[in-house]
């Protein structure tokens, strides 16, 4: 088939022309939502299309239900009766963790993916596309991976566990902003390890991993921040993880306990002992969001410079 | 009017660039052939360009301060062994790698900072490499890339096309990437490195581990897609003596960082070889070579063996040296008055490989440096 200039043109210049300016390949937003969405379509064929569709819908699912009916069921043996009231608590955390670990990975695995296993980072890279918009696109379909399973928890934990989830009392403009400025955060944090990767050999696999895992314990999901020592409750509250989930709480169940606050907790040495509102949780989210968003930046922004220094944008470590 | 030929903006063909003799490296670069526009800058600037790699067991030095001027509308070869400095130099150039000091330009953009600008015009194809997304199909990772380069999914859809047509891989368009040969993916490579028609390409080893036809319908590609349009500029490296010698306008030799050489295939030639040598073969020589020795222009001449059966070493084979082409002509004219018929006549041309022996003191295959430096991830942080 014959392409003419007329009918196709080169990143928005005149195809051939030699010298001159380079342009700039049309609108600059354009641009960027043009690999945006370039890469969460690359990003999901990725993700999903290694597998046929149930194989991948019951990989997508099991590990998030799986993970809360064993906590369930700890739960009642441990608490006995007194485990209904945990149930929501327990389902909303997992539900939740579910995207934090998935989008988490996403940054930093699709850093190591392309440069080690596919070898085509240096060409995203010396492409005019932002590097940053095609990572979060690519980062976009893994956190979509983890959506399918925060929905099947929380149907399964309503359907299954007898979690009392009313529409109507659901507080749906909280509910909204801690999902956004939530998300947010969880992509911020990605691109901080993303950046982490960039520097490091292909061991840093598991960096995602364990960063999540080291963050579940103080985030609130499924363990009450009161059952830990005060210093680590400081990193709690200082991570944005745990007042979106605590958010996310107030808004399904505004009497569900709290993860974070509450009798006996180190926010009580603080708040008096009050159960923070769910406007305190989304404000603490937004503050505690911005600041790991804009270190995320920062970091990443030095991270890809130092790459460039160094000569790791195309390092394969080979191990 | 073809995917490899739009719009020519001047003229109809691109001419390899004339280039001075360089006998000594030098950053002289010919004239601009005459179908690039006026005004068009140096496709390549390089200026004192070094590149110092840290690692546990020291500072290693990539680039040595590398001088080097490219005209629009050249292919323009880096010759030398693994190690040298051609990839290194190829990243600087390409934005993937930051100079230690020094300055390059493409185009006139800084590679440091003009990056975006020349990421439009440029592009890259590394050879030896399985690079590709494996799940994808052929189209859609080349449609990937025309969406990164600014295209409309409906233009990105169509130029992946033609370009995968052109380089042979239309048939395969709806196959995984992964079920690709080495050759054909160097081939869907080749046609990424394509997709925003840039006025750069930078092709490192693009022929490294094909196999032979693989090989040479690569090199036509490139050949053909440069002929197209004038100005269009290649920078080849590759160790492979007989791809530079037979493509390149001109060639830099390239050791342990730093550029020997600089000159066409010819020039460096004759850096080894400032006589001319000839084999000449007679049916008869009365007299002996003596009678030719004494000729104006002849340094030196030596009976040689004859090759063949019985009829042919009855024939008469001589190595002459003279001091240039010219002096022939009057070997040939002696031979005549001689009564000697001419039956074979062939001239002894050295090779690449002995212009780097010249330079470097041992051949290609004595080298045994590592093929790519990298900062050490554990010895920077």
């Amino acid at each position: 088939m014959a392409v003419t200039a007329a009918s196709v043109t080169a990143g928005g210049r005149r195809p051939g022309a030699i010298g001159g300016s380079p342009g700039e390949g049309g609108s600059r937003l354009g641009g960027i939502a043009r690999a945006f969405w370039t890469s969460v379509r690359i990003g999901w064929r990725m993700e999903a299309n290694w597998t046929d569709p149930l194989l991948f819908f019951i990989y997508s699912v099991a590990k998030p239900v799986s993970a809360a009916l064993i906590l369930v069921v700890m739960l009642s043996i441990v608490a006995g009766p007194a485990a209904a009231n945990l149930r929501p608590f327990v389902v909303i955390g997992t539900a939740l963790w579910s995207l934090v670990t998935s989008g988490i990975s996403g940054l930093a695995w699709s850093i190591l993916d392309d440069r080690e296993r596919y070898r085509m980072l240096k060409y995203i890279y010396v492409s005019p596309a932002d590097f940053v918009v095609v990572l979060l696109g690519r980062g976009v379909a893994r956190l979509g991976v983890g959506a399918a399973g925060t929905i099947i928890t929380i149907v399964i934990g309503i359907l299954v566990l007898g979690v009392p989830f009313d529409l109507g009392r659901i507080d749906w403009p909280v509910l909204v902003l801690a999902t956004l400025f939530g998300l947010t955060s969880v992509v911020a944090l990605a691109l901080l390890l993303a950046a982490i990767c960039l520097q490091t050999r292909q061991e840093s696999w598991s960096y995602p991993e364990a960063f999540a895992g080291a963050a579940f314990l103080v985030s609130g999901a499924v363990f009450p921040l009161t059952v830990l020592p005060a210093p680590v409750q400081v990193l709690g509250l200082v991570t944005p993880l745990g007042w979106w989930i605590e958010a996310a709480r107030r808004a399904f169940l505004p009497d569900a306990p709290s993860g974070i606050g509450g009798a006996g907790s180190y926010l009580a040495s603080i708040n008096g002992g009050a159960v923070p509102s769910a406007a305190e949780c989304l404000l603490a989210l937004i503050v505690t969001g911005a600041v790991a968003t804009l270190a995320a930046a920062v970091v990443f922004r030095f991270s890809v410079r130092r790459a460039q220094e160094r000569g790791l944008l195309d390092l394969t470590t080979g191990s | 009017m073809s995917v490899m030929s739009q719009e020519p903006r001047v003229g109809a063909a691109s001419e390899p660039a004339a280039s001075p003799a360089a006998e000594t490296p030098t950053t002289a670069t010919p004239p601009a052939s005459p179908a690039v526009p006026a005004g068009t800058p140096l496709a390549l600037q390089v200026e004192s360009v070094r590149r110092v790699y840290k690692a546990k067991s020291g500072a290693v030095t990539a680039l040595a301060g590398v001088d080097l001027e490219v005209q629009a509308g050249e292919l323009f070869g880096l010759l030398g062994p693994n190690g040298a400095g051609k990839t290194t130099l190829i990243k600087i150039l390409t934005t993937l790698l930051a100079p230690t000091s020094g300055t390059a330009k493409v185009f006139g953009f800084d590679v440091e900072h003009e990056t975006k600008r020349i990421r439009r015009i440029m592009n890259m194809v590394a050879g030896g490499e399985q690079s590709g997304y494996g799940i994808l199909t052929v189209r859609e990772q080349l449609w990937m890339f025309s969406q990164f380069y600014g295209m409309s999914s409906a233009d990105g859809w169509k130029r992946s096309e033609a370009l995968l047509d052109r380089v042979g891989l239309g048939e395969k368009k709806h196959q995984r990437v992964s079920t690709l040969s080495t050759g054909e993916r160097q081939k869907m490579n080749l046609a990424r490195g394509l997709m925003n028609d840039p006025w750069i390409l930078f092709l490192d080893e693009p022929t490294l581990g094909l196999d032979v036809e693989a090989a040479r319908s690569l090199r036509e590609l490139m050949l053909e897609w440069r002929a197209a349009v004038p100005g269009r500029t290649i920078l080849l490296t590759t160790h492979y003596m007989a791809e530079a010698d037979e493509l390149c306008d001109r060639i830099a030799i390239v050791h342990k960082g730093r550029i020997l050489a600089i000159g066409t295939s010819a020039e460096l030639k004759r850096r080894v070889q400032r006589e001319s040598i000839f084999r000449v073969e007679l049916d008869r020589l009365e007299g002996g070579v003596g009678s030719i020795a004494h000729l104006p222009g002849v340094v030196k001449a030596t009976t040689a063996a004859t090759d063949g059966g019985q009829a042919e070493r009855q024939n008469v084979a001589i190595n002459l040296v003279l001091e240039d082409d010219a002096a022939l002509g009057a070997v040939v004219g002696a031979l005549g008055t001689h009564g000697s018929r001419i039956l074979g006549l062939q001239k002894s041309e050295p090779t690449l490989e002995d212009v780097f022996v010249e330079l470097v003191g041992r051949g290609f295959e004595d080298e045994d440096e590592p093929e790519e430096h990298v900062d050490d991830p554990e010895a920077s942080t």
